[in-house]
C-alpha cells in the first residue's frame, strides 16, 4: 500500500508542478498519427474486424495519395473489447501519450459516448464513428457538451424513422401502434417516428418496447392490439420480430406492417409466411450507387478477398476519409483546426473526389491550390448537419408474394424536403 | 513526458476506483466468505444513484435533482446500502455457489431495471450530464484530473484505513472466524447470520461508493457499463492481490487493470499494421494466460492473507 499510495502522490505532485506550462503544442513532425479504436474481440469483434480493415484500407489510399501535409499517416488501432472503460482507457491512450490528431471509433454506442464525454470532447480531438447510432450524440451536440468535435458518416436512424412515417401518412394510417426493441437503435427510431407522425397527422396509439430473445411477445403485443390501431410498426431483429408479427396476426390484428430494416430479410418473411406480408412495406438506407462506390467496393474485395456489403463497412471507409482530407485542409493539425476543416470538404462549388489513392491524390492537389473539394465517398455524398450527423437517400422495400422487392427509393434530395416538411 | 503524466493520472483514477469496489469485494469474499456474484448490480446501483441526485433538471427524466456532489456520494453509498440490505435479507440463509447464483441474478434484474425505466434512467439512451465536482474552478483537463485523481485517492485511504481498522477489530475476527468455520462460530455465541448480512451491506456500500465516483468521473454512464464482465474483472483483481488482504485487493486493481490496458499498448506496437486487427485476439489470449499463470505460482494472491497467530503463542 504505501508503494502504491507513493506512486500515486508522487505522479500527482510531478504533474502539478508540470501543469502550468500544459500548452498543447502541436508538432508538425512525421509521421502523422491518427488513432483507432474498434470492437475486434468481443460479441462485435466479427463485424469490427472488417470495418477496421476498411479503416487500414483507407488509410493506405490516404498514403498512396501524398498523405497528410506531406507526411505519412501512422494508423493506431485499439481494440475496445465491446467494453466501456477498455475503450475509454484505449481512448485516452491514444490522444496523451501517442498524441493523436484525430480518432476514428467505435461501434457500440454505450462505448463511443463515454469515449467522447471523458476523453476527445475534453482533449478537443475529432471523433468520427462509423457505426454509433444513439440519438444521444444528437443531444449532446445541441446542447453544446460535445463541443461540435464528434461527427458520424452513417445516416442516423432519424432517416429511416421520418420516411416510414412520411409513407405510413401517404397510405393513409392516422392510428398507428409500435412495438420496438428496447435499446438506442429501437429507441431513438421511436422518438423521430411518433414525432413525424405527429407532424404528418398520423397519431401513435400504443407504444410497447421489448426485451431482445424472448420465446413470447404476447404482452407487448396485447398492449399494441388493445389501442384498436391501423397499422403496426415493429422495430426489431428477425427472429423476434417473426415471434412477434406471427403472434400479432393470430391474435387478430391488422395486417398493415411497417417494419424497420433489420426485417428486410428472407429469414423474416420465410418464418412469418410471403402470404400475411403483402401489405407490409419497410426502409432501409439505399446503397448509393455510383462509381465512387463501385471504386471502393472493389478495392476493398481486391485487397481482402471478401464482399464490402456488412454493416459498417462504407461508412468507415468515409470517417477515415473524412479525417484525412480534412486535415489536408486544417491550416494546423489542433483540434479545434480539424474540426472546423470537417465542414469543408463537402463545397456545394468544389470539384467532385471520390475514392481511391487517385482521387485522394486529385483532393490533396486540390486543397493545394486553395479550391473547394467535394467529397463523395463509399457511402455517396457526405454531408453533416450541423450536429455532426449525415442523411442518406432511402429505399421504400416490400414483400409480394413472399419476395423482397423495392418499391421505390428517395433520393437526398427528398429526404432533405421531408426533414424540412417535418423539422421546419 | 505530459501527455504519458496524463493518461498515467486518467489510469490511476480507474484503478483506484476499481480499488475501492475491490475492498468492498474483499470484505464481504475474502475477510467473510460472502459469494457476491452481483459486484456490478451495487456498482450500477451507486453510479444511477449518484447521477439521479446530482445531475441538473432534464425534462426527459422524472427525477434529476441538481444536488451538490457530496449529497450525490452519499446518497449513492445509502441506495447501495439499502439494496444490500433487502438483497441480504431474502439470500443471507444462501451460502456458496446458492448465494452466487442469487446475487448473479440480482445483478441481471439491476441491469434490466436501468435499461427498461427509462423515465428515471434514460435508458439505453444513458444518463448525460452528470457533473464533475468543481470543475469550473479548473481551466486545463489535466490540473481537473489530478485534482480528481486526489479526491479518489483521499477516498481509497479513508475506505483502506477504516476497513484495517475493522478487519482487526473483535468484529473482524468474528468476520473470519465465520468465514472458516461457521458452526465453530455459531457454537461461540455468534450470530452468523447477522455478521454475514452486515459485511454483505457495508461491502456494498463501499462498492456504490465505487459507482459513484466512476459516474462522475466519467459523466456518462448507460447501462451497457455494468454487464457481467465488470463483476468477472472485480473478481480477479481481488484474486490476483490476494482476497483477505486489503492491500492485495489494491495491488490486484493495479496489475490487472494495468496488464488489460498494457497488453492493448503492446499488441499495437509490436504487430505490424496487417496483424493487428487478428492481434486484438492474442491480446484476449495474453490477459488469460498471465492470469493462469499468476495463479498457478501464486496460488493465494500476489500479497496473500497475514497469518494470524496469537501473540500468546510462543
Amino acid at each position: 500500500m504505501r508503494n502504491l499510495l507513493g506512486l500515486t502522490l508522487g505522479t500527482a505532485l510531478a504533474a502539478a508542478i508540470m501543469a502550468p506550462s500544459a500548452v498543447y503544442a502541436q508538432d508538425a513532425e512525421c509521421p502523422v498519427k491518427v488513432g483507432g479504436i474498434l470492437p475486434l474481440t468481443g460479441s462485435m469483434g466479427a463485424v469490427g474486424e472488417r470495418i477496421a480493415e476498411s479503416a487500414q484500407l483507407a488509410f493506405e489510399h490516404i498514403n498512396e495519395g501524398g498523405g497528410i501535409k506531406g507526411c505519412p499517416v501512422e494508423f493506431l488501432l485499439r481494440d475496445d473489447q465491446g467494453q466501456p472503460t477498455v475503450g475509454v482507457d484505449a481512448a485516452k491512450f491514444l490522444v496523451e501519450v501517442e498524441r493523436v490528431s484525430a480518432l476514428t471509433g467505435t461501434v457500440s454506442s454505450g462505448v463511443s459516448l463515454p469515449i467522447l464525454t471523458s476523453v476527445t470532447a475534453p482533449s478537443e480531438v475529432v471523433q468520427i464513428t462509423c457505426c454509433s447510432t444513439a440519438a444521444t450524440f444528437t443531444a449532446l451536440a445541441e446542447s453544446g457538451e460535445s463541443g461540435g468535435y464528434f461527427f458520424r458518416t452513417l445516416p442516423t436512424v432519424k432517416t429511416q424513422a421520418y420516411a416510414s412515417a412520411k409513407v405510413a401518412s401517404d397510405r393513409g394510417y392516422k392510428r398507428i401502434a409500435v412495438i420496438y426493441v428496447n435499446t438506442d437503435f429501437g429507441t431513438g427510431m421511436v422518438e423521430y417516428f411518433k414525432t413525424a407522425t405527429a407532424k404528418l397527422g398520423g397519431e401513435i396509439v400504443a407504444e410497447a418496447a421489448f426485451n431482445e430473445n424472448q420465446p413470447s411477445y404476447r404482452a407487448e403485443v396485447n398492449v399494441g392490439l388493445a389501442a384498436n390501431p391501423d397499422a403496426v410498426f415493429f422495430v426489431a431483429f428477425p427472429q423476434d420480430g417473426a415471434t412477434m408479427t406471427r403472434e400479432w396476426i393470430s391474435l387478430g390484428g391488422p395486417q398493415n406492417f411497417i417494419l424497420n430494416n433489420a426485417l428486410r430479410s428472407p429469414d423474416y418473411v420465410e418464418a412469418v409466411g410471403g402470404q400475411y406480408l403483402n401489405n407490409a412495406y419497410g426502409m432501409d438506407n439505399a446503397s448509393a450507387g455510383g462509381p465512387t462506390v463501385d471504386a471502393f467496393r472493389d478495392a476493398f474485395q481486391a485487397k481482402y478477398d471478401a464482399s464490402a456489403d456488412g454493416p459498417g463497412i462504407a461508412t468507415q471507409y468515409d470517417a477515415a476519409m473524412v479525417i484525412g482530407l480534412a486535415m489536408n485542409i486544417a491550416p494546423d493539425l489542433s483540434g479545434p483546426a480539424i474540426r472546423d476543416s470537417v465542414r469543408m470538404i463537402q463545397d456545394p462549388d468544389g470539384t467532385v473526389v471520390g475514392t481511391g489513392p487517385e482521387e485522394f491524390a486529385k483532393a490533396v492537389a486540390l486543397i493545394k491550390d486553395g479550391k473547394p473539394i467535394r467529397y463523395v465517398g463509399a457511402t455517396g455524398p457526405v454531408i453533416f448537419d450541423a450536429n455532426g450527423d449525415v442523411n442518406g437517400a432511402a429505399l421504400i422495400w416490400n414483400i409480394k408474394d413472399g419476395e423482397l422487392g423495392v418499391e421505390n427509393t428517395l433520393t437526398i434530395e427528398d429526404m432533405n424536403a421531408l426533414f424540412t416538411e417535418i423539422d421546419g | 513526458m505530459i501527455g504519458i503524466v496524463s493518461y498515467l493520472v486518467f489510469f490511476l483514477t480507474v484503478v483506484l476506483i476499481f480499488g475501492i469496489a475491490c475492498l468492498g469485494l474483499n470484505l464481504q469474499w475474502g475477510f467473510t466468505g460472502v459469494f457476491n456474484a452481483g459486484v456490478v448490480a451495487f456498482y450500477a446501483i451507486g453510479a444511477y444513484t449518484h447521477a439521479i441526485i446530482t445531475a441538473p433538471p432534464n425534462p426527459l427524466l422524472i427525477a434529476n435533482l441538481g444536488l451538490p456532489w457530496p449529497v450525490g456520494v452519499l446518497g449513492a453509498m445509502a441506495a447501495a446500502a439499502l439494496a444490500a440490505l433487502i438483497v441480504g435479507i431474502a439470500t443471507v440463509r444462501l451460502r456458496g455457489d446458492y448465494l452466487a447464483i442469487a446475487t448473479f441474478g440480482i445483478a441481471v434484474t439491476v441491469q434490466l431495471i436501468t435499461l427498461n425505466w427509462q423515465s428515471l434512467t434514460g435508458g439505453s439512451l444513458g444518463f448525460t450530464s452528470i457533473p464533475r465536482p468543481l470543475a469550473g474552478y479548473f481551466d486545463g483537463q489535466l490540473s481537473y484530473n489530478i485534482f480528481f485523481l486526489g479526491l479518489v485517492a483521499a477516498a481509497t485511504v479513508l475506505v483502506y484505513w477504516a476497513l484495517e481498522r475493522v478487519v482487526r477489530s473483535p468484529w473482524g475476527r468474528v468476520l473470519r472466524a465465520i468465514r472458516e468455520d461457521e458452526t465453530a462460530a455459531v457454537a461461540l455465541g455468534k450470530d452468523a447470520r447477522l455478521f454475514r448480512l452486515q459485511a454483505f451491506v457495508l461491502g456494498s456500500v463501499i462498492i456504490g461508493l465505487a459507482g459513484a465516483l466512476h459516474a462522475s468521473f466519467i459523466g456518462f454512464v448507460s447501462p451497457f457499463d455494468f454487464l457481467p464482465i465488470l463483476t468477472f474483472q472485480i473478481w480477479t483483481m481481488l484474486i490476483v492481490g490476494g482476497s483477505g488482504n486489503n492491500r492485495g485487493a489494491l495491488l490486484g486493481a493495479l496489475i490487472v487493470w494495468g496488464l488489460w490496458s498494457g497488453s492493448g499498448v503492446l499488441v499495437s506496437k509490436v504487430l505490424p499494421p496487417e496483424f493487428q486487427t487478428q492481434g486484438a485476439a492474442a491480446q484476449s489470449i495474453l490477459i488469460g494466460l498471465l492470469l493462469v499463470v499468476m495463479l498457478v505460482f501464486k496460488p493465494r494472491g500476489l500479497i496473500g492473507e497475514e497469518p494470524v497467530v496469537s501473540r500468546h503463542v510462543g
